[in-house]
Parts: C-alpha cells; sequence; structure tokens
C-alpha cells in the first residue's frame, strides 16, 4: 500500500499512453477507423443490448433485424431526416460521424444477431382479446378503412424484408410510439405509414403492437 | 455538481483561505444569458456525445443517470468524440427561512452561538458557480472535474459581511475499459478521484443524493435541505486524493474498492482552494469500499448495494498536520442504499433510500482535552421524484438523524420545478423540520427557497 499512490500517477500515464491504440474496443465515435461492429459493441449496445436485444422499451430491439432498414434510418438520423424524439435525444448526435462503412457494418452487426423472446411481458390470458383484435389487422388489414394488412409488406413473420422492417418481437410501447408518430407527426417523412395509420384510433394501435411484441 | 457536501465539510469549508474571485461567476452569467434555447444548448458530455441531457440524466433532473449515463460514467466518459471539454454552470434564488430571527436566538440560547450571519433571508443572489473540464482523453480515459466558486461561504473578519470562496470540488479522472465475453458485458477501471463515492454511478451514493446546489454558507440557507443530514463519507475536511478500481459485470454486479489520503504533493490540486491542515488522513489505506446489485427489466430498474468507509483523519482543530498518533480520530461508516426507477416517455418515476451508520471515535487529544467520547450516528433519507416529459417535476423527501436535542433532526423536503428548456430549470423547495439540532422550535427554521439553475 506504501507505493500505492507514490506510483498511481505512472500508472495512469502507462494506461493512457497504452489505450491510445485501444481500437479494438473503442468507443470514438469521430473514428473512421474503428470498425462499425466495435461501436455496436461499445457504444450501441449501452442501449440496444450487446446481442440487440434491449432491455427497456425506450430503445427498439435490433437483432434480427432487416439489414437495409437499418442502414437506412442510420442514414436518416444522420441526415437529421428523422426527427421523432429518439433522433434529436440520442441518434443524431451518435451518427454524426459515421461513415457510410461503418453504418453498413453496424447494420450488418445487428441484422446477424439473434432475436430473443421477451419473458417479461403481460400474461397472454390478460391480453387475448387484444392480442386477437391486432392478429385480424395485421393479417387481413381493416378494409371499410381502407387499411392493407400490415404483413403485405412485413411479410406474414413479421420478419420484414429490405428497408420494410422487422416488428415481429419489437417492443410493445415502441411499435405504439412509433404508429402515434407516423400518424400525427411528420418527423418520419416518405413512408406509406402516415397513410396506412390515418385512421387507425389508438387502441387499434395498442392491439398490433401486443400481438407484434408477441411474435417469435 | 457536488455542492452537498456534509455539514463538517460545510464549516470546515468555511475555515480555508480565501480566494475571492468573482470572474467565475461573471463568465456564467455572460454564458448563460448567451445560451441558445435549443436542444444543442447543453454541457460539455452532451457535445461530445451529440445527445440530449435526458439521454444521462433521468428526466432531466441533475445529477441523477439513467441505466445509459450510468454505463457512460462506467465506461470512463469515453463514447462519443472529443471536444471542448468546458462548461459553465451556475444557480442561484432567493430563501426564506420561516422565523430565522427566533432560530438565531435559540442557538444563542442553547450553544452562546448564533449564527455567524443572519443575511440573505429573503433576497436574491446568484450563489454557486461552477467551471467544468470535462471529456473523453484517449480510447479508455476521460474526465470529469469541477472547480466551484461559492459566493456565500464565508464570513469576513468582521462578522459582517459574506466573502466568495473558490475550491476544487469534484475530480474523477478514470481509465475503464469494456469487453463482451460470451455476449455479456464486462466493464472494469480505475479511477482516481477525491471525495470517496464520486466514482459511484448511483444517486444514493454519498457523493451525489442532492438537489440542485446552493450556497453553504451561513444566513438563510443554513436551512436548506442541502445542509439537513445526508449519508456522508463521515470524513470531516474538504476533498482527499484516491485511487479506486471497479467492476461492472453484465450490468447486475458492481464492485468498487479504493483507497484514500491527504491530496499532497502532487495531487494537491486535488483539494485545491480548502485548507490543507483541515483534510489529513493517516496513510495511504483509508478504505472505501461499495457493492450493489442491479436489475434491468422492461421500463424499470433496481439497484440494491452497501458501501462504507474506513479512515483515520487528524484533528483540524488542533492544528495537526503530522503524524501524530494521538491525534488521529476513527471513522467507520457503513450503509446500504437503493433506488428504483422506472423510465418511459413520458414519465420519469424515481425512489430513493439510505440508511447509514457512521461510528466516530474521538482522537487520544479531543478526548483528553474535551471529554469527547466514541459517538454513533444513524442517519437515513428516502426521496421520491416523478417528472413529466422532462419539464415539470415534483419530489418528496424525508430525512432522519438520530440522536440527542445537540444533532437529532428530522424533517421533509418538497421540490416543485420547471425546466423550459433542457439547461435550465427553476423551482421552489421547501424544507420541514419536526426536529431540529440545538432549536427549541424546529418549525421556526422551515425554508423555503424560489431557485434557478443553468449550465452550459
Amino acid at each position: 500500500m506504501t507505493h500505492f499512490f507514490k506510483y498511481s500517477w505512472s500508472l495512469c500515464l502507462a494506461l493512457s499512453l497504452g489505450a491510445c491504440s485501444n481500437i479494438e474496443r473503442s468507443r470514438d465515435l469521430s473514428n473512421p477507423r474503428v470498425a462499425g461492429a466495435t461501436l455496436a459493441q461499445q457504444v450501441c449496445s449501452t442501449c440496444h443490448g450487446a446481442t440487440g436485444n434491449s432491455i427497456s422499451p425506450q430503445f427498439p430491439n435490433l437483432a434480427g433485424q432487416q439489414e437495409a432498414y437499418l442502414v437506412n434510418q442510420l442514414q436518416n438520423f444522420k441526415g437529421h431526416q428523422r426527427m421523432d424524439p429518439p433522433g434529436p435525444e440520442y441518434m443524431w448526435g451518435l451518427s454524426r460521424r459515421l461513415t457510410n462503412a461503418q453504418i453498413e457494418d453496424i447494420a450488418h452487426y445487428f441484422a446477424n444477431q439473434v432475436h430473443v423472446a421477451r419473458t417479461d411481458q403481460t400474461p397472454m390470458s390478460k391480453t387475448e382479446q387484444e392480442y386477437q383484435i391486432g392478429l385480424n389487422i395485421y393479417t387481413q388489414g381493416i378494409p371499410e378503412k381502407s387499411i392493407p394488412a400490415c404483413q403485405l409488406c412485413h411479410g406474414p413473420h413479421a420478419k420484414g424484408l429490405a428497408t420494410f422492417p422487422r416488428l415481429a418481437g419489437q417492443h410493445k410501447d415502441y411499435l405504439v410510439r412509433q404508429l402515434h408518430v407516423f400518424q400525427e407527426t411528420e418527423f418520419r417523412p416518405n413512408t406509406p405509414m402516415t397513410q396506412i395509420t390515418h385512421q387507425l384510433d389508438a387502441q387499434q394501435m395498442s392491439d398490433i403492437a401486443i400481438y407484434l411484441s408477441r411474435m417469435p | 455538481m457536488n455542492m452537498s457536501l456534509p455539514l463538517e465539510s460545510k464549516s470546515s469549508a468555511q475555515s480555508s483561505h480565501n480566494l475571492t474571485s468573482g470572474w467565475l461567476l461573471s463568465i456564467t452569467s455572460t454564458l448563460l444569458v448567451l445560451t441558445p434555447s435549443s436542444s444543442q444548448a447543453v454541457p460539455a458530455f452532451a457535445r461530445q456525445t451529440g445527445q440530449n441531457c435526458i439521454a444521462c440524466h433521468a428526466g432531466g433532473q441533475f445529477p441523477e443517470l439513467t441505466p445509459y449515463g450510468r454505463l457512460f460514467k462506467l465506461t470512463g466518459y469515453t463514447i462519443g468524440e472529443r471536444t471542448l471539454p468546458l462548461s459553465v454552470m451556475a444557480s442561484g434564488g432567493l430563501t426564506s427561512v420561516s422565523k430565522i430571527a427566533a432560530v438565531n436566538q435559540s442557538l444563542v440560547n442553547n450553544t452562546s452561538t448564533g449564527l455567524d450571519l443572519p443575511l440573505k433571508n429573503k433576497q436574491t443572489s446568484l450563489d454557486i458557480a461552477s467551471l467544468f473540464i470535462a471529456g473523453k482523453v484517449t480510447d479508455n480515459i476521460g474526465l470529469f472535474s469541477q472547480i466551484t466558486h461559492d459566493r456565500y461561504s464565508e464570513v469576513d473578519d468582521q462578522g459582517l459581511n459574506n466573502q466568495g470562496h473558490t475550491t476544487g470540488d469534484n475530480f474523477d479522472l478514470r481509465w475503464a475499459d469494456q469487453w463482451l465475453l460470451s455476449g455479456r458485458e464486462f466493464i472494469y477501471g480505475v479511477s482516481l478521484n477525491n471525495n470517496p463515492s464520486v466514482s459511484d454511478p448511483w444517486n444514493t451514493s454519498w457523493a451525489w443524493m442532492q438537489y440542485v446546489p446552493s450556497s453553504s454558507g451561513p444566513g438563510a440557507n443554513a436551512y436548506l435541505d442541502a445542509n439537513t443530514p445526508y449519508a456522508s463519507s463521515g470524513l470531516p475536511g474538504d476533498l482527499y486524493s484516491g485511487l479506486s478500481t471497479y467492476l461492472f459485470w453484465n450490468k447486475s454486479y458492481y464492485g468498487e474498492i479504493g483507497f484514500y489520503r491527504s491530496a499532497s504533493r502532487l495531487l494537491h490540486f486535488m483539494n485545491f482552494g480548502n485548507d490543507p491542515n483541515a483534510s489529513i488522513l493517516q496513510g495511504n489505506s483509508n478504505r472505501y469500499w461499495r457493492f450493489a446489485y442491479n436489475h434491468e427489466w422492461g421500463s424499470n430498474n433496481l439497484m440494491v448495494g452497501t458501501s462504507g468507509m474506513a479512515a483515520h483523519p487528524y484533528d483540524s482543530a488542533n492544528g495537526v498536520s503530522s503524524s501524530d498518533a494521538l491525534s488521529y480520530q476513527g471513522v467507520k461508516n457503513v450503509g446500504v442504499d437503493t433506488q428504483y426507477q422506472y423510465l418511459l416517455d413520458p414519465h420519469t418515476f424515481t425512489v430513493q433510500a439510505v440508511v447509514q451508520k457512521q461510528n466516530f471515535t474521538p482522537s487520544v487529544w479531543d478526548a483528553t482535552l474535551n471529554g469527547n467520547t466514541p459517538s454513533t450516528t444513524r442517519v437515513s433519507r428516502v426521496k421520491f421524484s416523478y417528472v413529466h416529459a422532462a419539464r415539470n417535476g415534483v419530489s418528496f423527501a424525508n430525512f432522519n438523524q438520530n440522536g440527542g436535542f445537540a444533532s437529532a433532526t428530522q424533517g421533509n423536503t418538497l421540490e416543485v420545478f420547471h425546466l423550459p428548456v433542457q439547461n435550465i430549470r427553476i423551482g421552489l423547495q421547501m424544507t420541514f423540520y419536526s426536529k431540529l439540532a440545538n432549536i427549541d422550535s424546529p418549525s421556526n427554521a422551515n425554508s423555503a427557497r424560489l431557485y434557478f439553475w443553468g449550465a452550459y
């Protein structure tokens, strides 16, 4: 212990010098030499989970998400085209210096993670009715309101396709929030969802989200 | 942003030599006037990550951290890019004590000493300003440091006017690394810091369980919540120097062990502006420890932890500055704390609770000359807060320190606040006493403070 403090500065200096080249575990968002997969593990993981399975519904699951969709969203955050609250609050800054190669690498990383079903959901017995309504809307739409079936774009298993995102197993609260963003704002422009959600009511949004959040 | 130093720290700070300087207040005031009302108008860390303050601070409450904010800290403040590592913060307001003259008279009757200078009651003032040097240094190293000017920390020799005082505040230079092992995150690091628990990421730790900072000076501010009992390191002086090492396993288990000594020689800057003779520890092995279990599920997160301190500070009252074995005290603290957060837009709900047992053994000199004997103090505090949309919030706290008439203090603090933009906060804090050390009618010291706070 006598030497504990005597050498503290030397230790810090040594660690500093040794740390300057820690490219494999860097959290530097302005260094184009840092691999996107490294940033995914060192930075994105803090909210979205190291395997893309996030804990909090504030942050979407990214595991198994469509790679093209992730690239598209990161580019939209970087260019400030996506303006819903997670943009200015979290993602604009984090994505501002990412290179195209890093964005593609991050997207590839999360697209290739395995989605893990959550165990903290409301018991099925309490949401059976909502689940069935959500299932009907997802598979058949609401013809009387000219709302098409969601599965036409997102696929029968909600795995998504290219820039149409995977929705299966997504957090219910996140899905509901995004449906309201589509319906009530112009924060996510250039998407058919603005039109599609126009006549959905809040309960229908919740029903769809319950159904999707329970999909494997 | 640790202005909530323990009572002992504040009193000894008043004896420190004066470094009166208004420059910090001037610069801060100017910058605050120039603060643009956009989400980009945030301090150094937010500029470093490009994120909004609420990414790291729960509901925009400072200094309470979100799960992400905790990881940002534990990974050494290294997420993001290097930017200008400077920020400023200031707070002020108007404090009113219910019957300050009666409080003063009660103190005179019971202790033969009244308030040093019962000024500032119902007067608006800019009290506190801080300069932060904070940011990413390398891929593994980051710094959080703070220098604070307290405009009302002291009374002049004539006992007529307040004097300002600029001192070192928080200092936390840390090296950290994060590994992924079989899909599980493993964070470990080393922190060189000047205050036991300042390195802790939860806000029930001694250094961080606090409200918006206010002056620790005499007068009306003496009865603000910041001067009520809080769990603390129990060290009697100001700031020290310490080296701690920590690890955080898979967002679940946290452990930290640190060793502290006097901030002398090369590390003297860590106790900048304070009286060095008031903050002397025996040797290098004054121990701090912390263990916590953290669990996150859905929008919820819960921490249950324990921490403690075992140290030997020297009597500053005897003017001892050398290794006189008859002049060192014994400080041994142990406590448990818990924090629960519910975070889902637009709601932020937090419960914090701390219970601490503080054991104090006087030095041989102190026991011989003053007749002081070993003592045990129990401090507890619980706080509930709710913030809506990171704009409007309310909190309620209960504090309790046991003991006889000369030390027992109990009461509640109620606060409402509003954040018009993320880096400006205005609020009303009211503190109600049911017991107050050496005061016959505690409710006479009930205080209300209308404050503003800003950072850039």
